[in-house]
């Protein structure tokens, strides 16, 4: 009988080849239980490779992992999992409409006599959901509870089958503050349990909270291993991205040539929003704050024609225009770049190409009304440079590349419509620091040639750096806005929360 | 300059040889069984008996792609022939008589895309509809039995030999491969399709008009049944309207089995060339050695499972040969 409260992962001289890829090269640490290990890296740095290793996804390529100290290799997710591996992804793997409980035990519902045992199920759920402090009943239907404790829900399963070993996926990429704190105090708890923890995230002042040890990769290496406590952000950021960062903010060169109006929207009412006016100057960065739900997003879904239009008017440069349907708003010269770059943006099984040009089809025809493979090579390999998409050639198929590079592809396709006018819905979200500040020039580029920026973030330090100033939304109306100048944390998120502060538009 | 080739589609020549092999090996054998198999003549009874299959494969390949189906090509055909010597004893000119019963098949194909646009339907329950309705309506209006047609100058229309004795039937379907195949390659349109069968709410974010889209290919689809119907009524100069049943399903297996995915945006037309080709060379193969027609069902149901289970493996020892040699060429990168 192995001690309960010791446990250990080692990874040998770990490598994973994909076709032209080098996803892990040569990987090697020791994980011991009782502690926190962060695994930093930019995007396409390895993470997630390391993690789908780990979990039995993939199988490594080179090398040998070993629980403790006994090498395993799994063929299979399940094999990982009933060797004690629990990996908790950003999006949660649930069944919306089962139970709690049912989902907690999904694959190996509790039987009696052939028939489900509901009982013994809620039971053994009620246990785990007593142990973690929930507030949530095991009868509840999952869809029915809020993300952060559909991630719960996550974790209990992480519980039911007693794992041993633990990786977190940016799990706070959708939690609110408090919630983080409810997550912590578990994380907190399975470490004094004995258990291994792996905790993948970008987020630096998290890391600071939970982390014990910092893992740092880059292109597939492993740069190091650090104490939290021995390290500083400028440090962490130098080894993920090989450069030091410093003051991101401070160093952008910012326009402070604002021009006349670009977007005027007047009283707008769409299903969840509420007589919303603004306006966005050439040149300016207006951001948009707000909680989940707040309405941001689905005031931008208004304006670019995906949701109908109830009450109110949108002009563009002083003329009113109508907007039925997205290509309504691209032809008026306004773009957006979705939240959701898999579901609303990406398209996923074509070519790197087809992704890039899909907007501009009617620019790329020749005499006879055909499409010219000679102007879209052009204008995609143009764009591909451009963007610096970091792709072997034009026609790989996009969902292979990662993901800061799809989202670059998907701008890069706003870019080429060439807008007055560029809407930016969680232009950052999930891609690494290096990524971002690249992303950071583009945007602050974009104002510089005098287009009109809109930027919704939930990320506040990007919203302060970046905008001249924040519209912060509140149950589907404007709560405030907030100036350049008077720009914090504590101000947005006053109006966000209570609604208190800012002035009016 | 990078290295810049489309892959729509995401089949190029490569791709298909195992398609080619398969075709290739089915007429080797029923030419080894059957010494009248491998001619010119016959050839062209393959072709003029694929014809029908080919026009339905390629609207079924082109809504397939972009993320669709329609189920009611068959019905159409046979409702088409209906009219067909509906027109005809209407005293529609001969000629003029196949215009009007595609006119017709695009109203239906419109019909089923108003249907699956405005009313918010899956396509497959709105010409699931539509293939019932139009199977009915061509039984009520020539009285539930085959009509004869009496009218030569419109029965020679389906069987007159023009260009090296290719009959019209067969000649508009290798136009219809021509056409159709640039369409999907070259033109706005055809990109449009497998933009929105790779993700339909991205194709409307990056603006495109889905709607609009799905209105032309199920006219297309229904065009092209419409024609083959018509033709059909010309070569068998009669109205058929029991005729055709299921030729929406052959349609699927030929593009399928041509390497169109279900998932859409993916496939090409001279993969559905081959499809239909493979398909229709296998039964007339089956009919010359005097196999019973339901033996034919089964047999093409088992060569369609074959076939997708031999490409799967395939593509998967291709993407082991391409990856052992990436990571022969990385670590001699790195000595």
């Amino acid at each position: 009988m192995e001690n309960k409260n010791s446990n250990s992962v080692e990874f040998k001289n770990i490598s994973k080849f994909f076709p032209g890829v080098i996803a892990l090269n040569d990987v090697s640490f020791r994980a011991e239980s009782g502690r926190v290990y962060a695994i930093m890296g930019e995007n396409g740095a390895g993470k997630s490779t390391l993690l789908k290793i780990m979990n039995g996804d993939y199988t490594m390529t080179h090398g040998e992992m070993l629980l403790n100290d006994t090498p395993v290799k799994f063929q299979s997710p399940k094999e990982a999992i009933d060797a004690g591996i629990s990996v908790i992804y950003q999006e949660r793997q649930i069944v919306e409409h089962l139970s709690v409980a049912e989902n907690v035990f999904l694959g190996s519902w509790k039987r009696r006599h052939g028939f489900i045992d509901y009982d013994e199920m809620n039971r053994k759920a009620q246990e785990v959901i007593d142990k973690l402090n929930l507030p949530f009943s095991p009868e509840i239907k999952v869809g029915e509870l809020s993300i952060a404790h559909q991630q719960m829900v996550e974790i209990m399963k992480a519980y039911v089958r007693d794992a041993k070993f633990i990786a977190f996926d940016e799990p706070t990429a959708s939690l609110t503050d408090t919630e983080i704190d409810t997550l912590f105090a578990i994380i907190e708890r399975m470490k004094c349990e004995g258990k291994v923890i792996f905790y993948v995230s970008h987020r630096l002042a998290e890391i600071d909270m939970i982390a014990d040890v910092i893992v740092v990769l880059k292109d597939g290496a492993l740069v190091g291993v650090v104490e939290q406590c021995d390290t500083t952000h400028d440090e962490l950021i130098r080894m993920m991205v090989g450069r030091d960062l410093g003051d991101i903010f401070g160093k952008l060169p910012r326009n402070d040539n604002i021009g006349d109006i670009a977007l005027e929207v007047e009283s707008l009412s769409g299903p969840t929003v509420y007589d919303v006016s603004f306006t966005v100057r050439k040149g300016e960065i207006l951001g948009f704050s707000g909680l989940v739900g707040s309405g941001r997003t689905e005031v931008m879904r208004l304006i670019m024609g995906e949701d109908p239009i109830l009450d109110g008017r949108i002009k563009v440069d002083g003329q009113e225009v109508k907007i039925r349907a997205p290509k309504d708003a691209i032809q008026n010269g306004i773009v957006m770049l979705p939240e959701d770059r898999k579901k609303q943006g990406l398209f996923s099984n074509q070519s790197v190409s087809v992704n890039l040009s899909v907007s501009i089809l009617s620019k790329l025809l020749n005499k006879a009304g055909l499409l010219s493979p000679k102007k879209e090579s052009q204008v995609v390999n143009d764009l591909i440079d451009q963007f610096d998409i970091r792709t072997p050639s034009a026609d790989k198929i996009v969902g292979e590349l990662s993901g800061g590079n799809q989202q670059k592809t998907i701008f890069a396709r706003c870019h080429a419509t060439d807008p007055e006018i560029i809407i930016l819905d969680e232009p950052t979200k999930g891609i690494d620091v290096g990524a971002k500040a690249e992303f950071y020039h583009i945007i602050v580029e974009y104002a510089r040639m005098g287009k009109a920026v809109i930027l919704i973030s939930s990320e506040m330090p990007e919203l302060i750096g970046l905008a001249d100033r924040i519209i912060v939304m509140r149950e589907g109306r404007i709560a405030g806005v907030v100036q350049r100048e008077e720009a914090s944390e504590e101000a947005l998120l006053k109006l966000a929360m209570l609604g208190i502060g800012g002035n009016t538009v | 300059m990078k290295r810049f080739k489309l892959r729509l589609g995401r089949q190029g020549f490569v791709e298909k040889v195992g398609l080619i092999v398969a075709l290739l090996l089915i007429i080797l054998v029923f030419s080894l069984l059957n010494e009248n198999y491998f001619s010119w003549q016959n050839l062209q009874n393959i072709l003029t008996a694929a014809s029908m299959t080919g026009l339905v494969a390629i609207g079924e390949a082109l809504l397939i792609i972009g993320g669709l189906i329609d189920l009611s090509p068959g019905s159409i055909a046979a409702l088409s022939s209906v009219l067909a010597g509906l027109f005809i004893s209407w005293g529609v000119p001969p000629l003029l008589v196949i215009p009007c019963v595609i006119i017709c098949g695009l109203l239906i194909g419109f019909l089923n895309a108003l249907g699956i646009n405005k009313l918010k339907l899956e396509p497959f329950i709105v010409t699931l509809s539509a293939m019932s309705i139009a199977r009915g309506l061509g039984y009520i209006l020539c009285g539930g039995k085959p009509v004869f047609i009496n009218n030569t100058e419109f029965s020679s229309i389906g069987s007159k030999r023009i260009l090296g004795s290719f009959t019209l039937p067969v000649i508009m379907l290798i136009l219809a491969m021509i056409v159709f195949s640039v369409v999907l390659s070259r033109t706005k349109f055809g990109r449009s399709i497998y933009v929105l069968g790779g993700n339909p709410y991205a194709a409307r974010l990056a603006g495109l008009n889905p709607e609009r889209i799905k209105v032309y290919l199920f006219m297309i689809s229904a065009g092209l049944a419409a024609l083959g119907g018509g033709l059909l009524a010309s070569r068998m100069q009669s109205s058929q309207p029991s005729s055709a049943v299921g030729l929406e399903f052959e349609g699927i297996t030929a593009a399928v089995l041509g390497g169109v995915a279900m998932s859409g945006g993916i496939g090409n037309i001279a993969g559905v060339a081959l499809g239909v080709l493979i398909i229709q060379c296998f039964n007339t193969g089956l009919i010359m050695n005097g196999v019973q027609t339901f033996w034919q069902d089964i047999a093409r149901g088992i060569l369609l499972i074959l076939a997708l289970g031999f490409d799967y493996y395939r593509r998967k020892k291709q993407s082991e040969r391409q990856l052992k040699r990436s990571i022969s060429e990385m670590t001699q990168q790195e000595t």
